[in-house]
């Protein structure tokens, strides 16, 4: 009997392969072949090789580095505020011992909200006019426009960060009870502060964790589309136009798919810069 | 590398045929593509008429909000056989989808259909469905910009209702004050803030370009016009409301916190209705035409695919739909008015909205001008409107976003 050419373990992964190559791999691919073509869904007959051009040209349109400065905005600010609420209210619930699983269904309802529907619940909540939140503040004599020109994109920082901060608060919860109990109850026996043993041990320890949810969420953060679309539009101006809201304009409206699929792929670059960078200040000693 | 981009676009369409068989018309079957607005509930209902006419034909409906269906348009159309056996167009799509070879020209069914009676439709909408020398849409509903005002505000002052834009921009600023705002404006940037200015540019003598393709929005008509727009936002409109569109606009109107609007002449009838969203306020507007007199024309069309397999059905229903004597019912019971015999009929009159409002449909229809045309109307649109938003923000001067916006168009065009 002929001995089969591939281990079993190489055998059983031909399968997954191929599926991960065909959904995977294939628009890869494809969607990198099309920026280098000026590939229009209306002139599909008429696909032109466009070499670099594409990618030559993002370097002088303006709307799209202004997208991408507002995307960055939009992903420091949003994941700061997520991680620094998220990192508190974890530590608080850390400590609570009674309805600790009914407090944790409360805080983590947004992150079960459709992005749209808080998009369109936020349109309204902040309408300045029929809004219920300018309502209350106005008899309190706080007078703010929140999707004026400059609040515009903080107004979208902070519902994001209404709806994101239970997924920080979820996974640094559960990297807070995964610490070993002994160095903290050392710590005591020497009389270090509270502060001295979160800033000495609680974070150092906690780093790792910290680090995978900034990326999660800094990664989830760039494709920021629904609150744009269900509430701006990308204005006043362009203050509130995200990467992703652009690239879907040029090709799903505009339909010029090879110039939308170049900028995919400079985000792409960028996010991995970004990431690579995260990972490298984190892990230094 | 070609068999690589055969392939690739196979695939591509692969998704879109799958669909398409999943769904597509077969012999006595339609398929239609729908908007989720109102009409859509008219047209739904009057068709069941159609189909006891016509036993061997069924119809189905595919209603769905405004931002989806032009994606669902293009799947279709991109298939070997269509989704969709009729489709509605809007007005930026129809140079697009003609000349991409999405449409089928309906030049020789309209001439084979006695009676129905092609020039019957208003001439600024009949024009829209026709791209270079063929017909490729029918018009199923207008979207032409009228000045709704409170006439009961306006009788109190004894102020007239002003015809000029520079009288306009006096009379929302007078009716300014005590809690309530001369004019509930719709600057949210992009398509709300381009529709509703544009009929500002109309009024000041300007255009997106003139009749040679020349792009003229930064001329001296066009900064005024932006001027006095920004003015009347400034000190006119409700504070706040820069994103302001269609909805937050009506809702100022319909609760008395505004005196005017720009806004589909259609939404005249809705206002008025006591079991509407006006309430308490319901039969104290009336319509009149923009000021200047050039209002924007939105419109949407019928059309046939030019893959739909089920053609000779879908024409029998959108001639049906749009012949004189059911149209007639269908502006009765709400629709908006596309025929000019319909909005003469004493009939309809009566049984409408009134004949004063039919008066001013049509004086307002037969002067109006499309919203945007050419193969990239949709981009013209954002990127005037992105500007435009600058500006109204002022995030901009007016000289400097219109010479933006003009470099934009220029731009677009050549791409």
């Amino acid at each position: 009997m002929r001995k089969p050419d591939l281990p079993l373990q190489y055998r059983l992964m031909v399968p997954l392969a191929v599926v991960l190559l065909a959904v995977m791999a294939y628009p890869l691919v494809f969607s990198a072949w099309i920026s280098l073509h000026d590939y229009r869904l209306t002139r599909l007959a008429d696909v032109q090789f466009r070499g670099w051009d594409n990618y030559l040209g993002l370097i002088e349109n303006q709307q799209f580095w202004t997208a991408i400065t507002n995307t960055m905005t939009f992903v420091v600010g949003a994941v700061s505020m997520e991680f620094v609420l998220g990192f508190a209210l974890a530590l608080l619930l850390h400590r609570v011992r009674r309805f600790q699983n009914f407090y944790r269904a409360i805080l983590l309802s947004p992150m079960f909200i459709t992005p749209i529907a808080v998009g369109l619940m936020f349109r309204f909540l902040l309408n300045i006019q029929l809004g219920v939140v300018p309502h209350y503040l106005n008899k309190i004599g706080i007078h703010v426009d929140w999707f004026g020109v400059d609040l515009a994109l903080f107004s979208l920082m902070l519902i994001d960060t209404w709806q994101w901060t239970p997924f920080m608060l979820l996974m640094l919860l559960a990297g807070l009870e995964s610490l070993p109990k002994a160095p903290f109850e050392a710590a005591r026996v020497d009389g270090a502060s509270a502060w001295l043993i979160f800033r000495r041990i609680t974070l150092p320890m906690m780093r790792p964790v910290i680090l995978v949810a900034l990326i999660i969420r800094g990664l989830d953060a760039f494709k920021v589309f629904e609150y744009v679309y269900a509430i701006t539009r990308g204005g006043p101006g362009d203050s509130t136009e995200t990467i992703l809201f652009h690239i879907y304009k040029v090709g799903f409206r505009f339909f010029r798919m090879g110039e939308a699929a170049s900028m995919a792929y400079v985000l792409i670059v960028i996010t991995l810069i970004i990431v690579t960078t995260l990972y490298w200040s984190m892990n230094r000693r | 590398m070609k068999s690589f981009v055969k392939g690739a676009q196979v695939l591509a369409l692969a998704t879109a045929v799958s669909i398409g068989w999943a769904s597509a018309g077969t012999a006595g079957s339609l398929n239609v593509i729908m908007e989720e607005v109102p009409d859509f509930d008219i047209v739904t209902k009057m068709t069941k008429q159609f189909e006891a006419a016509n036993p061997g034909i069924t119809v189905t409906f595919d209603a769905m909000p405004y931002d989806a269906m032009r994606d669902k348009i293009l799947t279709s159309s991109l298939a070997s056989k269509a989704t969709y056996d009729v489709i509605i167009i809007d007005n930026p799509w129809m140079d697009e989808f003609s000349r991409a070879g999405y449409l089928a020209p309906l030049d020789d069914l309209i001439k084979s259909s006695a009676g129905y009676d092609f020039n019957d439709f208003v001439g600024p909408l009949r024009e829209i469905g026709e791209v270079d020398g063929k017909i490729y849409g029918v018009p199923y509903y207008n979207y032409a910009l009228g000045l709704i005002v409170r006439q009961d505000i306006f009788d109190a002052k004894g102020i007239n209702v002003p015809t000029t834009l520079e009288g306009y921009v006096k009379t929302v600023k007078d009716l300014t004050g005590g809690g309530m705002y001369g004019a509930a404006m719709q600057p949210q940037r992009g398509y709300k803030i381009y529709e509703e200015w544009k009929n500002w540019l109309h009024a000041t003598g300007g255009d997106l370009m003139d009749a040679s393709g020349n792009v003229i929005i930064n001329n001296a008509a066009a900064v005024k016009a932006l001027e006095m727009y920004i003015d009347a936002y400034q000190t006119a409109a409700p504070k706040g409301s820069l994103n302001w569109g269609f909805d937050e606009a009506l809702q100022a109107m319909a609760t008395g916190q505004a005196a005017t609007m720009l806004s589909y002449n259609w939404m005249l009838p809705t206002l008025n209705n006591p079991n509407g969203p006006a309430g308490k306020l319901a039969g104290k507007f009336k319509l009149y035409e923009v000021p200047g007199g050039e209002a924007v024309l939105g419109a949407w069309h019928w059309g046939i695919p030019r893959n739909a397999s089920a053609k000779d059905d879908a024409w029998k229903f959108i001639s049906w739909i749009t012949s004189k004597a059911v149209d007639k019912e269908r502006v009765i019971m709400g629709g908006a008015p596309i025929r000019i015999s319909v909005i003469n009929d004493p009939e309809v009159w009566e049984k409408g909205a009134g004949k004063s409002y039919f008066n001013t449909v049509l004086g307002i229809l037969e002067d109006a001008k499309p919203l945007s045309s050419g193969d990239h109307a949709e981009e013209l649109i954002e990127i005037v409107g992105t500007e435009l938003s600058a500006a109204v923000s002022g995030q901009k001067t007016p000289h400097e976003a219109l010479d933006d916006a003009a470099k934009g168009v220029m731009a677009a065009n050549k791409k």
